[in-house]
């Protein structure tokens, strides 16, 4: 596999004649594919695999503003075509992020969107004032989804209320831009975009994991300690793109698309239907270098196709 | 100063992987010889690889194993069928590619100064042990091995302990070889015998955990390997968490191998402040 080679402009077949930035609420990223939270940590453990430059931006595993120890093993199950996770957002808290990752972070060339998880709503605003502090934060990403917590996480985004009060309370506390994260695990999914537009998000990314099970039959028992946890990879890709495509129909803010992407070409459908960036997530896991695949995969998409903006792909389905 | 930690220095890769032989060794178990010049070059005893069994199958993560042998540009595997990703392995042939990432992980250490390690190996734990007794056994340390498995066929890699190691006592689940029973009858018994001053132990947490303590009882240091189901296996998905004296622990990059005595076995913890 290559590493570290950096050719010109986007760095693939017939990439000087293709333009892949895209702009996400005032950021203007060289290309719309970012890391999803949780999948790539902050970065270090893929920068042997990834020139982490070539990245539109990153995205950090989620911090809170203590440390969590996250749940019991085990934590993950795989699943036909995905995998099922229930880590539990484990991280040292905002003090450990900001001494450890953003520092080093600060040191690589690629926009960093900081994932901010809490229990409380007032959390959320601490863990954000916390990094106001800091420079070489691009922007943030709200996780009111995350299905592994007995508190917070996923509660706030299964209702319009709680979701609109978190972003508020975010929103309040910086000028930054503002990404909330949205759960599938809910009736309509663009009621909840609505509510965070409304409340002030510049963007919604979505979506965070399924919530599922798994069971081993000879044992009777469940396969993750925490018995549900949430579904990934490529298994969820048809419903994210359904989601995508609802969302983007129903708010004026940028959608950014997550879920199942393995490939540029799944990369391009997120685009179709209505996302401006899209994350990938699981795929890191198969492939440390999954992040650049996709990169290349869609400038091949966009020379094969005779495309020479990234940008007008988005929200181009044919119906 | 350690002899074996190497792995810590050196970075992982990504290699394209062929298949040299795939043999079946006993009922349900394979060895692998896959030709891996680059991560053959700087593998440790005790780090694993990270296989992509199938670029195109349902199944999508890859699969760790630990190395056993390593020389001349390939890496040996043993692995049981157990799943998926092994069913799919045990059908590849000479000549098929796959891609592993390698070397992962933090392998076992080997203090200056050992002068007698005991080994023991329950099932497939043999596998991260093979390398192990004959580094040592070329360093002039005196290997015991203690090894044990359901059958006399599944005492897997007997021969390389045999043909290095000063004895190998083993025990069978039915008894067609060596002792009926567990594994930690014939440990303890060397552990009295030999009087080691380290143990390596590999095998299924329960058995480890019992050697571990008959290690402590008997004041000598001793280090397990241990087993996570793993998605990344570069350190970054917190799947394979190990709870730890000082909290937990990635076992893909901090591990697989553990100082016995920091394990909490149980798997239990309190929470840093929370």
């Amino acid at each position: 596999m290559e590493q570290k080679s950096r050719p010109a402009i986007s760095a693939s077949p017939g990439s000087a004649t293709v333009d892949l930035s895209v702009e996400i609420a005032g950021l203007v990223l060289r290309n719309p594919v970012m890391t999803a939270s949780g999948t790539f940590a902050s970065g270090r453990e893929f920068a042997g695999f990834v020139d982490l430059s070539r990245l539109g931006a990153l995205v950090t595993k989620g911090v809170s503003s203590d440390p969590w120890s996250g749940n019991e093993s085990p934590r993950i199950a795989e699943t036909s075509s995905g995998m099922l996770n229930s880590i539990g957002l484990q991280n040292p808290g905002v003090e450990a992020f900001c001494e450890r990752d953003l520092a080093w972070l600060a040191g690589q060339d690629v926009p960093v969107v900081v994932n901010v998880s809490g229990h409380t709503v007032a959390d959320y605003a601490a863990v954000v004032e916390r990094l106001e502090r800091e420079r070489g934060v691009a922007a943030y990403e709200v996780n009111i989804s995350c299905p592994n917590l007995d508190a917070g996480g996923m509660a706030f985004g299964t209702a319009c209320a709680p979701a609109a009060e978190v972003t508020r309370a975010v929103r309040a506390v910086t000028k930054r831009p503002v990404i909330v994260k949205l759960s599938p695990n809910v009736t309509d999914i663009a009621e909840i975009a609505r509510a965070v537009e409304a409340a002030g998000a510049d963007a919604v990314s979505l979506i965070n994991t399924l919530l599922g099970m798994a069971i081993d039959a000879r044992t009777r028992r469940p396969k993750l300690a925490r018995t549900v946890g949430g579904l990934s990879g490529p298994a969820i890709k048809p419903v994210a793109l359904r989601m995508v495509w609802q969302v983007a129909g129903a708010v004026s803010i940028p959608v950014i698309g997550c879920g199942g992407i393995m490939t540029g070409e799944d990369a391009v459908e997120f685009l179709l239907a209505g996302a401006s960036a899209v994350q990938v997530g699981t795929a890191n896991f198969v492939d440390p270098g999954a992040t650049v695949h996709v990169i290349d995969g869609i400038v091949e998409y966009c020379r094969i196709s005779g495309i020479s903006s990234a940008r007008e792909l988005i929200g181009a389905l044919d119906t | 100063m350690t002899c074996t930690a190497a792995g810590h220095d050196t970075h992982p890769l990504l290699e394209r992987v062929e298949v040299v032989r795939n043999d079946r060794v006993a009922e349900g178990v394979g060895l692998l010889v896959l030709r891996a010049p680059r991560i053959a070059a700087t593998v440790q005893p005790g780090q694993f690889v990270h296989v992509r069994i199938a670029a195109d199958a349902d199944f999508i993560l890859r699969r760790p194993f630990s190395v056993h042998r390593a020389s001349a540009g390939a890496v040996e595997i043993l692995y049981q069928v157990l799943g998926r990703g092994t069913r799919e392995l045990s059908m590849r042939a000479a000549g098929d590619v796959m891609d592993a990432i390698g070397p992962l992980g933090s392998g076992w250490r080997v203090p200056e100064g050992t002068v007698h390690a005991l080994l023991v190996a329950g099932g497939l734990g043999a596998a991260p042990l093979g390398m192990l007794a004959e580094v040592l056994a070329a360093r002039g340390v005196a290997v015991s091995v203690a090894q044990g498995a359901p059958t006399a066929e599944r005492l897997v890699a007997r021969d390389l302990f045999e043909s290095v190691a000063r004895r190998v006592e083993v025990a069978t689940d039915d008894g067609s070889a060596g002792e009926r029973g567990f594994v930690t009858v014939v440990s303890e018994r060397l552990l009295a015998a030999d009087r080691p001053d380290m143990v390596f132990v590999c095998g299924p947490e329960a058995m480890a955990r019992a050697v571990a303590a008959q290690a402590a009882a008997a004041g000598v240091a001793c280090q397990v390997s241990l087993e996570r189901l793993m998605a990344c296996g570069i350190g970054a998905c917190l799947s394979c968490v190990v709870t730890t004296t000082s909290g937990r622990k990635r076992a893909c990059v901090d591990g697989p191998v553990f100082d016995a005595g920091e394990v909490c076995w149980d798997g239990t913890e309190v929470p840093p402040r929370h």
